[in-house]
């Protein structure tokens, strides 16, 4: 079956036609770069996205910290990722970069402020 | 037209849906109509200009619910028990006219409003034009008062300072040939209170509003008219009374009264019961309502809803003052004619129309009035485009089918005070009714002495952006607020919006906020000033964000902290 | 009184970026931003997708923002925050600033100005909806503000009107947020943003994108209870019969984007109708002498990457910025172009570093652009397709050219049949 993609690895939005075979391989075309065939056959096997969002802090001058995760995670962990980060509340002043979750939900991937607090 | 004459007319029209009964003092009509139209039409017909015999309908029409007075969620007692001299219902520009005419007594005044801030009705909600009251026919008493209105307004806004430009507005005709006309109507002008006027040639006219149409070929300028910020001199004449002593009573609703042998013994609010001496009626659209609670209906108001569009800054440039091309008027027989007014803000405000509505409050706008009026008045201004506008609004006007004002007595109630009916130009006529229905009070009050600690001044908010370099550089010193600018396109600052919050009418609101120091009024609408102006909100009155309002008890903008729904 | 060489308004991707520029060059340089923290509207924009081309990595907005002012820290350039431009007044030679901060008043003198004073968002009321006025319309922008900076729920059940890419954007991070998102409304029949938005904002999440559909009518005398849509005809007017009444607590709007010039309009600078910007050249020099422009306020684009790569060009030349005589020579655009950033050529500057940044007027198969001097082909670059919401880019060492004020510059368009 193939599957029509819109790469979102840059703003090129690159159209794909995606098609994995019976034996595990995907072929690919559409692409303008070696990314969107990564994109493609991730998204076919294991989607994967990153995840921006913010925490809350304690400080009233910047009551939420925007952060996101350091890489992709599954994409059906997204919302379980959410409800992690919405019960967490920074109390400490951080730099852009800065962890602040380890490896959220043991995904390998830590969430990191991305804006000095 | 004889009342016979009348009940054929109304049969012949509308065969017998309607009837006419002559009663005591007066005209009752009754029936089911078609339409709302036929319905304000049957009045229209019944009705007799000017006349103190009103027309009093009771006309429903099939299928048709108006729907009731909105009313606050809020019950409390805040005003139970209270026995003032005065109570004033409605807190418009006539409401708070008239509190501040009685404040210059020693009396108890209590000024009530059912909305969370003054002027949220008709009085924030119409073009801010001071008349000369060309087109109103002599001998009706908003001749008289918009002529006295319109004289006290130099002084009014001095003692309140409030910006108030007399610019004088134009009168555009198409034909030359009615130019040596226009010299013989001086003397009339003068005579009917319209005050001095002048005649200008096509050449005249094009030097001092430059971008004027070409139709225009002649112009009859009236000096006498102005221009004031509606909303502004409301809350400039509420603040000036509440200084001098009268109480003011926001989300206060009358929902009935007791009234026992020709008198009112109490009021009833949501707010508790008033035991007052004396009530005014001022409740604009709702005077009618209030005057069938007090058992004193002799009158009638049918809504009559007018548009106007907001310009940006951008095209002040095209005007100088307001002007309007005769001959262009709408086909609504019931239009002031509406025109181009360059604003006290530094604006164009374009409108209004005027369409008969069964909803007092409804004031949602709509593609077609905007179109229509532009259509219109672009006969006087072939320079507004639509590109120009940063926000249209919607007012209602509290019409009588006499469409003449009322200020007086209650005819069969001895405790209160009428000043309905009052649609434009009661802007201008305000400050004329607030006097009339003072002199009215003294009446019951005669021995009411002078409040001898009365001022009629008012300090206002200080707009920095008007000041010079070393005056404001004065006032960021004393209070660095005055610094920091928080709406970039009205260039306001955090001080200001500060100060609006901690004026003597109170305010907690983002609108009521945008009423008194305008940010938010500009061309981004508030879109980058808004979140700064709720945390201003939420830090001086010491309320979360999310319980800031836009205006009224219903209207929060957020929906709390984020995460928190979870 | 202070004296500087360059003044940059705005401490945006644009702003940030002309001052390094400017500094880097040598001229003294002071950054001036209106907000208490540098970044302008990237502070609240928490997604990812920025620097791609700049840094070569996929970043926050935020992140963006932050790479920037560190870069800025290591110059010596000034900076004065929570400063607003009250006025700004042309002098014999260079350009008197009137500022306001909570420090005063306070006057500086500089030869060259660089406007990078970003965008704003047009409202509700500018796309002619009507009804009521209750809260709960927001710009995208605002309630993104709100959302991501005051960490405040603008809505929970929103209808998102645009599809321009704030609109997606905020479809998502809304929905992220425990909101629901009825669907987005489009009145154009294609999408405005991006394509990779559409997809990982509203496909991922399920959010309906509806075509050629607009807002007409806001319901609820307090707060937002409905909005009424309708099918639109080409020319944009609802179809009458075609109304859908749908509840909801929240409308947000994604309407598009104004570049803020009021500033550039007080000095005096003649702005394109099409881009909304001042007309410029190719070193960003718009037509009053020593006001540059860069960045979202010259035109709005797509990506924060292009903004800075403006901001770098104005930047170097304000501090180079020495007053002559400019013969000006224009650029040419075919009908198929929306517009072409520089409007126009000076043949006595550096041509080498040309960039032209150009929309297309409709969406386009295989197009060939070409470029002409004086009717000889010079440059051509063949795309696969062109859609109006995507701006392109074509830079071009145009030095070796043999520009002169009386040459013709031409752009075309052609359709390339395979």
């Amino acid at each position: 079956m193939t599957k029509e993609l819109i790469c979102i690895t840059c703003p090129n939005s690159c159209r794909i036609s995606a098609e994995l075979g019976e034996n595990g391989t995907v072929s690919v075309s559409g692409n303008l770069c070696p990314r969107g065939e990564i994109f493609a056959s991730n998204e076919l096997t294991c989607p994967k996205r990153s995840l921006t969002t913010t925490v809350r802090t304690v400080f009233g001058d910047m009551p939420v910290l925007p952060v996101r995760t350091a890489g992709e995670i599954p994409k059906e962990m997204i919302m379980d990722a959410m409800a992690v980060l919405s019960g967490l509340v920074i109390r400490e002043r951080v730099k852009c970069g800065d962890v602040v979750v380890r490896s959220i939900l043991d995904t390998g991937c830590d969430v990191i402020a991305t804006l000095d607090l | 037209m004889s009342v016979a004459k009348k009940q054929r007319k109304l049969r012949k029209i509308f065969g017998g849906a309607m009837e006419l009964r002559p009663e005591k003092g007066r005209m009752h009509l009754v029936g089911e109509a078609k339409s709302w139209d036929d319905a304000v039409q049957a009045g229209l017909i019944c009705a007799k200009k000017g006349s103190d015999i009103h027309v009093v309908s009771d006309v429903t029409v099939k299928g048709l619910e108006i729907p009731p007075m909105r009313v606050p969620e809020l019950r409390d007692n805040a005003l139970e028990g209270l026995r003032p001299d005065v109570m004033i219902i409605g807190a418009g520009v006539t409401g708070c006219a008239i509190a501040r005419e009685l404040s210059r007594l020693k009396l108890n005044v209590l000024l009530t409003d059912k909305e969370y801030d003054v002027a949220t009705h008709a009085s924030s909600r119409n073009d801010g034009m001071v008349h000369p009251g060309i087109d109103i026919l002599p001998g009706l008493l908003k001749k008289k008062l918009n002529t006295r209105g319109n004289r006290m307004y130099t002084r009014l806004c001095r003692e309140l300072n409030v910006p108030f430009d007399r610019c004088g507005q134009y009168l555009c005709f198409r034909q030359k040939s009615v130019l040596p006309l226009l010299y013989l109507t001086k003397p009339y002008w003068l005579l009917s209170g319209a005050g001095s006027t002048e005649v200008l040639t096509k050449k005249a006219l094009k030097k001092r509003e430059t971008d004027v149409s070409d139709e225009a070929a002649c112009a009859l300028y009236f000096k006498s008219a102005g221009s004031v910020c509606p909303y502004g001199l409301t809350v400039a004449l509420a603040e000036n009374a509440v200084e001098n002593g009268v109480r003011l009573s926001l989300d206060t609703a009358v929902l009935n009264m007791a009234v026992e042998k020709g008198e009112i013994r109490s009021v009833n609010t949501n707010r508790g019961t008033v035991y007052p001496g004396l009530v005014i009626n001022a409740a604009g659209v709702f005077a009618e309502d209030v005057a069938k609670m007090a058992q004193d209906r002799f009158f009638s108001i049918h809504p009559r809803r007018g548009t106007n569009a907001i310009l940006d800054k951008k095209a002040r440039r095209h005007i100088v003052s307001i002007y309007s091309l005769m001959g262009t008027q709408s086909k609504s027989a019931h239009t002031k004619g509406g025109g181009v007014v360059g604003t006290v803000d530094g604006n164009v405000l374009v409108g209004p129309d005027a369409v008969e509505t069964p909803e007092k409050e409804n004031f949602a706008t709509d593609a077609e009035s905007i179109l229509k009026t532009f259509e219109k008045q672009r006969h006087a201004a072939p320079w507004l485009t639509q590109g120009d506008i940063i926000t249209y609004f919607t007012g209602i006007r509290a019409a009588t089918y006499e469409e003449d004002f009322i200020v007086e007595k209650g005819r069969a109630v001895r405790n209160i005070i009428h000043a309905a009916g009052i649609q434009s130009p009661g802007l201008t006529a305000a400050p004329a009714v607030g006097e009339m229905v003072a002199g009215m009070v003294r009446d019951y009050f005669p021995k009411a002495e002078k409040n001898p600690s009365f001022d009629p001044n008012r300090k206002p908010i200080v707009r920095m952006a008007e000041l010079s370099f070393e005056e404001r550089a004065k006032y960021i010193e004393q209070n660095p607020d005055y610094g920091e600018i928080v709406c970039r396109c009205e260039e306001i600052s955090r001080g200001e919006i500060i100060d609006a919050l901690r004026r003597p009418v109170p305010c907690s609101t983002v609108d009521g906020v945008k009423r008194r120091c305008r940010p938010g009024m500009g061309r981004c609408q508030g879109g980058f000033c808004s979140p700064l102006v709720v945390k201003i909100i939420s830090e001086t009155l010491g309320i979360p964000e999310s319980e800031v309002r836009k205006g009224s008890e219903g209207s929060r903008l957020l929906m709390g902290e984020k995460g928190a729904h979870k | 009184m202070k004296n500087y060489d360059v003044t940059v308004i705005g401490g945006g991707p644009g702003g940030l970026a002309a001052a390094i520029s400017a500094d880097n060059a040598g001229a003294s340089t002071l950054l001036i931003e209106r907000e208490a923290r540098l970044g302008g509207v990237l502070k609240q924009c928490i997604h990812d997708g920025f620097g791609v081309i700049r840094f070569g990595e996929k970043l926050s907005g935020c992140e963006y923002a932050t790479r920037l002012i560190r870069e800025l820290e290591t110059t010596g350039a000034e900076l004065m925050l929570s400063t607003f431009v009250s006025k700004a007044e042309k002098q014999r030679d260079g350009y008197l600033l009137t500022l306001t901060s909570r420090g005063g008043m306070e006057r500086v003198f500089t030869k060259a100005l660089v406007l990078a004073t970003g965008c704003r968002e047009r409202t509700a009321k500018q796309v002619a909806i009507h009804g009521t006025r209750p809260a709960g319309v927001f710009t995208a922008g605002t309630a993104q503000a709100f959302l991501n900076v005051r960490g405040q729920m603008p809505g929970k059940r929103c209808v998102i009107l645009g599809s321009g890419d704030i609109g997606l954007i905020m479809a998502r991070r809304l929905t992220l947020e425990g909101a629901r998102v009825l669907g987005v409304y489009e009145a154009k029949p294609d999408p405005s943003g991006l394509m990779r938005n559409i997809s990982q904002c509203l496909w991922d999440f399920d959010i309906p994108l509806h075509l050629s559909k607009t807002v007409t009518t806001v319901h609820g005398d307090e707060r937002v209870e409905a909005v009424t849509v309708a099918e639109v005809d080409e020319k944009m007017r609802p179809i009458a019969g075609t109304e859908e009444y749908i509840p909801c607590d929240t409308l947000i709007l994604s309407v598009g984007l104004i570049p803020e010039n009021e500033l550039a309009e007080s000095l005096g600078v003649p702005l394109d109708k099409k881009t909304k910007g001042p007309f410029c050249d190719q070193s960003y020099m718009t037509l009053v002498d020593g006001v540059f422009s860069c960045g979202n306020t010259l035109h709005v684009s797509d990506l924060a990457d292009y903004v800075s790569e403006s901001g770098d060009a104005a930047g170097r030349r304000a501090a180079s910025y020495a007053r002559r005589e400019r013969s000006l020579l224009p650029v040419n655009i075919s009908r198929d172009f929306s517009y072409v950033v520089p409007q126009y050529l000076d043949p006595e500057a550096d041509l080498s570093e040309t960039v032209f940044f150009f929309r297309t007027a409709a969406e386009r198969k295989k197009t060939k652009l070409r470029i002409l001097l004086d009717g000889v082909e010079i440059k051509q670059k063949q795309y696969n397709g062109l859609r109006p919401p995507e701006m392109e880019r074509i830079p071009f060492d145009l030095s070796g050219a043999g520009l002169t004020k009386d040459s013709k510059l031409e752009l075309l368009m052609e359709e390339v049949r395979s």
